[in-house]
């Protein structure tokens, strides 16, 4: 399982960057949600995958019973969906300012915006 | 008292002249003069102890994990150098009060002046190399203050410059050297390193050492090729020169040559250098000294020609000559210095420095013609004063040196030569100044200086007589002592008479002043051929060199960032790319010794839908609407992978944001071109493409690598501690609302700066729609489809039930206050699809902004909450309580700070979704804020 | 018995799912890849409680529910936007 994941991993992450490098403004905006579905793949991954086991303490007991899944980069990993949540929303706005001034969806032209 | 008071005493005293320049211009000396004056009575006071060969030791801890401490030493060197430091600071202060003119900033001057005599105490004082570096830092910045003192001469500028990017260089070279030093002997401390001469001097790195702490001391002491930039520094005002330029700031490479004897000195590379500089210099400063017409720039290739003398001695390896050479920086001070002064004094009375013009003072100022003339037959080596000692003691150590093998004879030579132009310029000095006819056009009419400005050239000289007569008793055990220190040993002999016999020194002694004296009087044939060499002009090709190196590094700067961002961001993901791959080449196993997961097919499935989903993006990016349904099949795999390897909680919110970005987009998408201009460079597309897959392979090995070895981590204490101490049974939740509850607020405030920074955004948009839709159909006349608007009514009152039931139980069960915040703003976005703005805006009267404010205030006073109960910020609090016909339940005060967060949550997402959705309508903020 | 019959259907949904994905990439209609994405939603739904079935507990049920809702949802801005570009109008 652990090579899968891993390849899963980087293809993705190849995929972002490779949509980020491009010279279209959209294709900015797309490489990145790969890139943040990819980082949070990455962590989760890293942590360890463990199946069937949420780490959730059962009716009526004071801890966990034998092996959960990790608590803590799932919190992080929670955090991280909604604040890129909130990045792309920012950067798709911003870009749609940037393409007012450009009037083109082309980052070369994207060289001096100042109005 | 400690040791620590002499240098602090004047860094003190660098505020007392800002302080007191409202009291005059003698009650400001005088204030100024104190701490100094304070600093040497101590110093005096523990003179003894060094006498008898104590070395006083002061050390406070700084950075002990780096080795840094602040450590004061005092030995037999450091004594000699704070008594000149001091005593001549002293008399400078005295000098300067009255040598500036009434429009000049006294109290500046001062304060500039001590803060350098604090640098120069720091330097010869310090214990610890790199504070030792430092104060040598500091001297170049404070003498940059005081030559350029006089800011409004262009040469004064130029010059302070100069002499800042050269001993600024020169620190620099000389940084690395200590650090090598401290890196080969293993401490900073001085005392350790002086015990460790040896091992420097045996290591592998040793001529890198020594050319770098050479380089610091050549750029300081105006060392050829450096030395250019000390004519150029005359440009300060006298008591400047006098104090920087003959006593102290050149003299602290010497001193840090003498300081490192012990340590560096003795090899073969040393001898080369050191002394074939220090020779260059001698002969080169000695024969342009004469030619120069300005009084200063005399005195100034003078100064280089003996320090050059003083670097050749401390090259010549052997005890003598270091001893000659700890002689000679005394004597040089004492000379230097008055001859400056009194160079200050003609130029202040007669307002010229200029020797062509000034002739036969002595009518006008016999006394002070006096003094110079004394001072200046010091400086020539005429017997009977302390600059003859010095001399006879050089030629005696040039005579007995076997350095250069058969060759050897050629030193003695060269020095006599050196001293033959010494004597021919200081008789100039003497003659066409004070003697020669009358003087030229001259500004002022020249008198004699006031009483008390002489002072100090009068206790100079007097010391150089002193010195010359009786050198034994006033000199001797200071000289004994700083020269044991310089040698870390035992003193050869020598003997300080001033009659030594009929021997060769004195046979060369007095050639030399023959031969001065004959070139003198012939001087005029000299000049006409001197005059037939061009003047190199040093700030020229100084100037030049800058602006070469200025436009290289432009042109590099150009070639790195020129505007376009997707340079940037090539060269940013190179750099991480370089930094990711080195360790992992590095790493010879990549896979760990964690058992294996035996594959299952669902999840193998799962993994080629979802790298075919990201390939399907790529590739088919030119159509808007259709990568963006492959990114949602690529968020929907992630969440169902989410769900498979135990983490509930973030399949719900994976999901649930990523149909938040999915209407964001399709917001977007709306007022952006529907179509892309093809690529136009097919290299560049494979220079992505192997930038993106060389980065995807590596991010993949490091996953694979992390993966499959076992990991240490401190879920242990969450998992231990959620129900007992949070009340929770659902761990990540109680993690993020409870344990990290600081994370999670700051993280709800940057999703409500976002909403607020995209409203200001959103406000000020211009909107381009397109009138067709991509394939050049008409849009629709059907605004409002009726089956959707029915169908979404009834989904809201569900959507609203499950959003307060995934909050409610969310400390328990898979839930929380961020995923019903989603699923509530999605409930409401639906409703304005389907049933437009307006239709909204008559049911649904919610200013998100304050949505998104209240939320935070209620998240805030929950955390500050727990103050009133004496706990820190966001300590939660939880207990069990029991109504009738419902039971018992647990409320925790977590909850209401998940009721902050829901409710920022959904304003700030109503607030991005709801505006971009209103721009196309009357509701738009633009037309509100226009109204 | 049930675990076998379960392992078997979700192979099935596997399939489905893989067909779909098929469809979407190659539908030469949009509205043909909304449906194709429309219906991956759906044997997601069923994925999960098999799932959900499978392991004993229905902590995954939510998942579903969720995935149901939003689903709807997001199909419908979907073709929103085809009907009429501007999705809030």
């Amino acid at each position: 399982m652990e090579p899968i994941m891993a390849l899963a991993v980087g293809l993705l992450y190849a995929a972002a960057i490779y949509m980020m490098l491009r010279r279209s403004i959209v294709k900015l905006v797309i490489g990145l949600m790969l890139l943040s579905n990819a980082a949070n793949l990455l962590i989760f991954a890293s942590a360890g995958m463990t199946r069937g086991a949420p780490p959730l303490i059962p009716e009526g007991a004071m801890a966990p019973e034998g092996l959960v899944a990790d608590p803590l980069p799932q919190a992080l990993i929670l955090t991280a969906i909604v604040i890129a949540f909130g990045v792309l929303a920012f950067a798709v706005v911003l870009i749609h300012r940037a393409y007012e001034v450009v009037k083109a969806d082309d980052l070369d032209q994207m060289k001096e915006t100042d109005t | 008292m400690g040791l620590f008071w002499i240098p602090l005493l004047p860094l003190l005293g660098t505020v007392v002249p800002l302080l007191s320049s409202r009291f005059g211009r003698s009650f400001l000396a005088l204030f100024t003069a104190i701490p100094p004056l304070l600093a040497l009575l101590l110093l005096l006071q523990l003179a003894p102890s060094v006498f008898n060969g104590e070395v006083i030791y002061q050390s406070f801890d700084w950075i002990p994990l780096a080795g840094l401490s602040l450590t004061f030493r005092l030995d037999g060197l450091a004594l000699l150098f704070a008594l000149l430091i001091l005593g001549i600071g002293l008399l400078v202060i005295l000098y300067a009060r009255y040598y500036l003119s009434a429009k000049d900033n006294m109290g500046l001057f001062y304060a500039y002046l001590i803060l350098f005599m604090t640098a120069m105490l720091g330097i010869v004082l310090s214990g610890n190399l790199i504070q030792l570096w430092l104060f040598w830092e500091l001297t170049s910045i404070s003498s940059f203050l005081l030559i350029s003192f006089w800011s409004h001469k262009s040469e004064a500028r130029k010059g302070a410059r100069m002499a800042l990017t050269i001993t600024g260089a020169g620190g620099l070279a000389l940084l690395a050297g200590l650090l090598l030093v401290g890196k080969i002997v293993g401490s900073f401390d001085l005392s350790v390193v002086l015990a460790s001469g040896d091992l420097l001097r045996q290591h592998a790195a040793y001529p890198v050492v020594l050319v770098l702490v050479l380089l610091g001391a050549f750029t300081k002491s105006a060392q050829f090729p450096f030395h250019f930039w000390l004519p150029h520094a005359m440009a300060a005002p006298t008591p400047v020169s006098a104090y920087l330029h003959s006593a102290t700031m050149v003299k602290a490479g010497i001193f840090l040559m003498a300081r490192f004897y012990p340590v560096l000195a003795g090899t073969e590379l040393w001898f080369l250098i050191v002394s074939m500089t220090g020779l260059i210099t001698l002969l080169l400063g000695a024969y342009v000294a004469l030619f120069k017409h300005d009084l200063k720039g005399l005195l100034a290739y003078s100064t280089i020609s003996h320090l050059g003398l003083i670097t050749l001695l401390l090259g010549m390896n052997t005890q003598l000559s270091t001893v000659a050479a700890v002689f000679h920086i005394i004597n040089h001070a004492i000379f230097k210095a008055s001859l400056f002064m009194a160079a200050g004094i003609i130029d202040h009375e007669s307002g010229t420095r200029d020797m062509r013009r000034l002739n036969g003072l002595w009518k006008y100022m016999p006394h002070t013609a006096t003094l110079a003339m004394v001072a200046a037959a010091s400086m020539a080596g005429v017997p009977l004063l302390n600059g003859f000692l010095s001399k006879e003691m050089f030629f005696a150590e040039t005579l007995d040196q076997v350095t250069l093998g058969s060759l050897s004879w050629m030193v003695p030579v060269l020095a006599t030569l050196g001293a033959v132009f010494s004597v021919a310029y200081s008789a100039r000095f003497i003659h066409d100044v004070f003697f020669n006819g009358e003087p030229v056009d001259l500004p002022k009419t020249p008198h004699e200086p006031p009483r008390y400005m002489k002072v100090p050239v009068e206790i100079l000289v007097a010391l150089c007589l002193l010195l010359g007569i009786f050198p034994g008793v006033i000199v001797g055990p200071l000289l004994a002592l700083a020269s044991t220190s310089v040698l870390g040993g035992e003193l050869p002999y020598y003997s300080l008479s001033i009659w030594h016999g009929f021997n060769l020194p004195l046979l060369m002694s007095f050639l030399a002043m023959l031969g001065g004296l004959i070139i003198y009087h012939n001087r005029r044939h000299l000049f006409r051929f001197q005059s037939q060499f061009p003047e190199p002009d040093a700030k020229l090709i100084f100037e030049w060199l800058v602006q070469r190196l200025v436009r290289l590094c432009s042109a590099i700067i150009d070639k790195l960032e020129n505007g376009s961002l997707q340079r940037y961001v090539f060269l940013l993901l190179l750099a991480a790319l370089v930094l990711m791959a080195g360790p992992m080449i590095d790493l010879n196993a990549t896979l760990g010794h964690q058992s294996s997961m035996p594959v299952d097919t669902v999840s193998l499935i799962g993994a080629l839908l979802l790298a075919a989903g990201a390939i399907a993006t790529v590739i088919l990016n030119r159509r808007r609407l259709v990568s963006l349904l492959t990114l949602s099949v690529v968020g929907l795999i992630v969440s169902l992978a989410f769900a498979r390897f135990s983490a509930p909680d973030l399949a719900l919110t994976q999901l649930s944001v990523e149909v938040v970005t999915m209407i964001l987009l399709l917001l977007a998408l709306f007022f952006l071109p529907q179509s892309t201009p093809k690529e136009s460079n097919p290299r560049r597309l494979v220079r992505d493409l192997s930038l993106a897959g060389l980065i995807g392979g590596v991010i993949g090995t490091i996953n694979y690598a992390m993966i499959t070895r076992p990991l240490d981590s401190i879920s242990g204490f969450f998992l231990e501690n959620s129900k007992t101490g949070g009340g929770g049974t659902n761990v990540v939740n109680v993690i993020l609302v409870d344990f990290r509850g600081m994370d999670t607020f700051g993280e709800v405030a940057v999703l409500g700066i976002a909403a607020l920074g995209i409203f200001k955004l959103i406000v000020h948009m211009r909107l381009y729609m397109p009138s067709t839709d991509g394939n050049g159909l008409p849009w629709s006349p059907d605004r409002h489809p009726m089956m959707l608007a029915i169908v979404s009514q009834s989904l809201l009152p569900l959507a609203l039930l499950v959003s307060v039931y995934i909050f409610l139980r969310g400390h328990n069960q898979p839930g929380g206050g961020f995923i019903a915040g989603l699923i509530t703003s999605v409930a409401i976005i639906q409703q304005y699809i389907a049933h437009g703005v307006d239709w909204i805006k008559e049911r649904l009267r919610i200013n998100y902004q304050w949505m998104v404010a209240s939320g935070l205030l209620i998240a805030g006073l929950t955390g500050i909450g727990s103050w009133f109960f004496g706990r820190p910020f966001l300590t939660s609090w939880f207990d069990y309580f029991s109504l009738p016909w419902v039971g018992k339940f647990e409320l925790a005060s977590a909850m209401v700070f998940d009721l902050g967060v829901y409710l920022t949550v959904v304003g700030a997402t109503l607030l991005i979704l709801a505006n971009l959705g209103k721009l196309t309508t009357s509701h738009s903020p633009a037309a509100k804020e226009n109204n | 018995m049930l675990k076998i019959a379960l392992l078997l259907v979700s192979g099935m949904v596997c399939v489905a799912l893989v067909l779909n994905l098929w469809r979407l990439i190659q539908g030469p209609d949009i509205a043909d890849r909304i449906l194709a994405l429309d219906t991956m939603y759906i044997n997601s739904i069923a994925l999960i409680i098999i799932f959900g079935m499978y392991m004993g507990s229905p902590l995954y049920f939510e998942a579903a529910l969720l995935i149901a809702m939003l689903g709807f949802v997001s199909t419908a801005a979907l073709c929103k936007y085809l009907l009429r570009g501007d999705i809030i109008e």
